[in-house]
């Protein structure tokens, strides 16, 4: 296994390259009334070194997506195709076990949207950091604690000495949240997949938190999937964004292009019905209809019973993802 | 909180398609208990128990009392299928009128504590109070004792027969619903439509009991299905320990506790009688079971 | 502290209320029933001398009341009265029996949470599968069978056909075998399918997909992160069981010709020698209240979401 100096040495050469790259990934789940289409053919890619936003409404399919990458979907799930390339090897067709050593932890970590759950409540805070250093570094009681201390002071969060022997629950949302990533930052991945990290805060708490991850990006050059549907959160942090809808990448772009430049009709409601105004997707009510069911989706464009430039062609053909500028993809139709 | 509006029409309007969503509810439950291979077994085999305890008489030429001194004690055969007892009466005969007996029993006890275990629950929900107190209490009084053993004590004082089984057992046994119906009323007491039906002057008991009403069959049905094991166990452990139904009664319990001097001799006694008790109980089980998972999905999957 | 404090008096005084209850019930049991509990007592050919000797010996010429508070001063001095069949006091006749009984109950409870966890955690783990299936129907078929009728069977099988076992009675360690097992596996049923649930439940937990994410091993989140969740309730479902437990272990006894309590208190009732019953009834209800405060404040000992609560 290479050192974590090697690691970032590898890491500072490969600046630009893409680290992952998620192609036509196709999944369902079996449910009482049916099977759902979660996923249907997602595709986009992350560069080192950056932030990339994955956005859409509730149940269009973002956190399954990062849950896939884990290999953390539950046991009703089914991937029916697709690739997802990690480091250049197709990560989807590791064993559970292989994904265990390999992959998970110290090379992609994930944060969960809900604080509140994602820490074991009968284990003290020292107790569930030390299993992480201990994997990763061989040393006696003293230096695991002091790197656990180190690891914690590391997302600005206070009296550290003391904080190591609580509970999580005597813990406020935000500082369990810090403890994630300080948690998921020991393992040193090359990923970090944060999910909705801050829906579960209080609006102060999350700009704080934000503060946090910018900090760590600048300081660790870290590479990050962010999953969420506030547009004001990727504005603040994130450099390229992928919207979902209904179980698909619709548009890919950096964050300025698709802010000036929107092209899917979907991305270009979203951002302009929403921007500035309230910038959450959950009240989004501009664009007539509703989310689609994915148990019975609309055939073709899954957007077009929503769309006003529908035209025949939305509700047989399913768009396919195209490049229209400088790393700008849109899967339209009519573009 | 959301203003809502409270007027009479739109508040009869909205206990109406509470009422509704509950029989949608019970129908969906419907659907999903019949995909229930298991619960179907279940049903089968209890409706074959029940056709055998309304059809003893006609289903076998031998009366369950009739004993045959020179037909002691013999193997199964043709003329016996189940052999005979030790006073030559046919094993199987007393089989089929002990589904009656258990049966009966079983509907009896049922009916028995949960009257008194309604009842009480109804009382204990709405009054609240220092009678909601008294009556936990009591509830978990009677909870710290083994059931069996206090039906037992009980039974062994007024004693045997099949009235003094049924007493004591519901004596013992009703806290179970009182809990159940007691947590359901507190439940629909404090939702918003009663509140508000009672502030339009309705009885907060004439609204609850309207809720609870439409459903009171078929919640009878899945209450005696549910609780029909634990009655039948009962009722033939206290036959077997012997203050029960008695001999000459055909009870299964005490089929099972007079075959136990024969066990060498005789096995099929014993052992016929313990066979029907648990497909009997095998049976009310898988359906119980399937109602369980029909009326929360979620134990079962996820 | 000072919550915590106030909880564990809380949970105390119900437990003295709740004691209070049993032995109220108890005391009442004899007096509730139609007709004079000396007749009870002493059968239809007790001669007016004994029957007049009994009344003035439980002070059944006086009020309820008081007549109550003689017999539960005298229990709280250890003073259970003497039976009527044995003529012996009742707390020697108990003191003599109660070992059997504890043996046969601990070890079928041993019996019963070991099996119990251990086919429900891994009935969790491999969910529809084969084991699964197992796990489930036999729980559904020891359920399914009284007590008393798994015991002759089992007795029938191994004691009879098979002779490996001795049929009853208390002869070493082979006679405890039948006993044990007919309690246990009935027992075990119980367990197996809420350590099921709870396992299942607890492995849908985010923490789990934590410990996932951080790289550990599957043996380690399942040995560490998820059992240790999943067995916390397994401490409230011991003493919820524990009544049954009890009466299943007097059934048994009574199959097995096992000279216990559950033996003593079966014959007494039948022979009608009622301080026998009542103290019997008395005792194990009181054990039940007391590990139902047991299992209160030790889960408040294990539980660092109470433990640690201000």
């Amino acid at each position: 296994m290479p050192s974590i100096q090697q690691q970032n040495v590898i890491k500072g050469d490969n600046i630009m390259n893409n680290l992952i790259e998620i192609k036509d990934l196709v999944v369902s789940f079996e449910t009482e009334e049916g099977k759902v289409e979660a996923l249907d053919g997602v595709e986009f890619r992350i560069e080192e070194g950056t932030i990339h936003g994955l956005i859409g409404e509730t149940g269009c399919g973002k956190s399954i997506t990062g849950m896939s990458i884990m290999g953390l979907l539950d046991n009703n799930a089914l991937i029916e195709n697709g690739e997802i390339f990690f480091k250049g090897k197709d990560i989807l067709k590791y064993s559970e076990k292989r994904l265990q050593r390999e992959i998970r932890g110290n090379e992609i970590a994930m944060i969960f949207q809900d604080p509140a759950s994602s820490l074991n409540p009968v284990f003290t805070i020292k107790n569930q950091m030390e299993e992480v250093i201990r994997m990763y570094q061989k040393a006696g009681k003293k230096e695991i604690v002091k790197r656990v201390m180190e690891e914690l002071s590391r997302v600005k969060l206070p009296d550290v000495d003391s904080l190591i022997y609580k509970y999580p629950h005597q813990l406020s949302g935000g500082m369990k949240q810090r403890v994630m990533i300080a948690m998921m930052l020991s393992c040193n991945p090359s990923l970090l997949i944060a999910d909705e990290p801050t829906t579960a805060l209080d609006v102060s708490i999350q700009a704080q938190f934000l503060k946090i991850l910018n900090d760590l990006k600048q300081e660790m050059h870290m590479t990050m999937l962010y999953i969420t549907h506030n547009l004001a959160v990727i504005s603040e942090i994130c450099d390229k964004l992928s919207v979902m809808y209904a179980g698909r990448i619709v548009e890919t772009a950096p964050v300025r292009t698709l802010f000036k430049n929107a092209q899917h009709p979907y991305t270009y409601k979203l951002i302009h019905s929403v921007l500035g105004v309230e910038s959450n997707l959950e009240d989004l009510e501009e664009i007539p209809g509703s989310v689609p069911r994915l148990i019975n989706p609309p055939k073709g464009c899954r957007f077009h019973p929503r769309c006003e430039e529908a035209k025949e062609i939305c509700s047989k053909e399913v768009p396919k993802l195209k490049k229209i500028g400088k790393k700008h993809f849109v899967a339209c139709h009519e573009r | 909180m959301e203003d809502k509006d409270l007027s009479y029409e739109n508040v009869r309007d909205e206990i109406n398609k509470l009422k509704r969503s509950k029989s949608s509810q019970l129908s969906l439950v419907w659907s999903r208990f019949k995909k229930n291979k298991l619960a179907l077994v279940g049903f089968i085999i209890v409706s074959i128990v029940v056709f055998i305890a309304i059809f003893a008489p006609v289903l076998t030429p031998y009366e369950p009392f009739d004993t045959d001194p020179f037909n002691r004690l013999k193997p199964p055969s043709w003329e016996h299928w189940v052999g005979t007892d030790a006073m030559g009466r046919d094993v199987l005969t007393r089989l089929f009128y002990g589904a009656r007996i258990a049966l009966i029993i079983g509907v009896l006890i049922i009916l028995f504590e949960g009257a008194i275990g309604i009842l009480l629950g109804i009382v204990s929900g709405f009054f609240g109070g220092f009678v909601d107190v008294i009556i936990m209490w009591v509830v978990d009084v009677l909870r710290s004792f083994p059931v069996i053993l206090l039906a037992m004590a009980i039974a062994g004082i007024m004693g045997q027969g099949i009235y003094n089984v049924v007493i004591a057992l519901g004596l013992v046994g009703w806290t179970t619903y009182a809990r159940m119906v007691r947590s359901k009323i507190l439940t629909i007491k404090n939702s918003d439509y009663v509140e508000a039906a009672y502030s339009i002057g309705e009885s907060r008991f004439s609204v609850v009991l309207r809720y609870i009403m439409p459903n009171a069959i078929p919640t009878a049905i899945i209450m005696i299905c549910i609780m029909m094991p634990t009655a039948l166990i009962a009722s033939a452990t206290l036959s077997f320990l012997g203050v029960g139904v008695q001999p000459p009664t055909p009870s299964w319990g005490s089929m099972i506790s007079a075959g136990r001097d024969y066990l060498i001799m005789a096995p099929w006694i014993s052992t016929s009688a313990g066979i029907f008790i648990m497909i009997t109980v095998l049976g009310f089980n898988f359906i119980g079971d399937g109602l369980r998972d029909a009326l929360d999905p979620t134990t079962k999957r996820n | 502290m000072a919550k915590k404090k106030r909880y564990f008096i809380y949970r105390i005084l119900r437990t003295i209320i709740t004691a209070f209850g049993v032995t109220l019930i108890t005391f009442l049991i004899l007096h509730l029933t139609p007709g004079d509990p000396v007749k009870i007592m002493l059968g239809p050919y007790a001669t007016e001398e004994n029957v007049a000797a009994l009344r003035a010996k439980y002070k059944l010429d006086q009020p309820l009341h008081i007549q109550y508070i003689s017999w539960i001063s005298n229990v709280l001095k250890g003073d259970f009265g003497t039976s009527i069949r044995y003529d012996q006091p009742v707390s020697e006749l108990i003191a003599s029996r109660a070992g059997p009984t504890l043996v046969l109950t601990g070890s079928g409870l041993l019996i019963a949470v070991v099996f119990g966890v251990l086919l429900g955690v891994m009935a969790a783990l491999k969910r529809n599968s084969i084991l699964d299936y197992f796990s489930t129907f036999q729980a559904m078929f020891w359920i399914s069978m009284p007590a008393f009728w798994l015991g002759i069977l089992l007795l029938y099988i191994f004691g009879l056909r098979l002779r490996l076992v001795p049929i009853g009675g208390m002869l070493g360690i082979t006679s405890l075998i039948l006993p044990v097992l007919t309690l246990g596996l009935r027992q075990e049923a119980w367990f197996a399918r809420p350590m099921r649930a709870e396992m299942l439940e607890v492995l849908n937990q985010d923490y789990i997909k934590t410990a996932k994410a951080k790289g550990l091993k599957y043996g380690y989140v399942i040995w560490k992160h998820a059992l240790r969740n999943a067995l916390i309730p397994i401490i409230t479902m011991l003493a919820l069981r524990l009544p049954w437990i009890i009466g299943g272990s007097v059934v048994v006894e009574v199959v097995f010709s096992w000279g216990g309590l559950g033996s003593l208190l079966v014959n007494s009732v039948l022979a009608r020698d009622y301080p026998v019953v009542q103290s019997i009834l008395l005792l194990m209800a009181i054990l039940v209240v007391l590990a139902n405060l047991a299992a209160d404040l030790l889960y408040a000992v294990i539980d660092p979401r109470i433990r640690t609560e201000g």
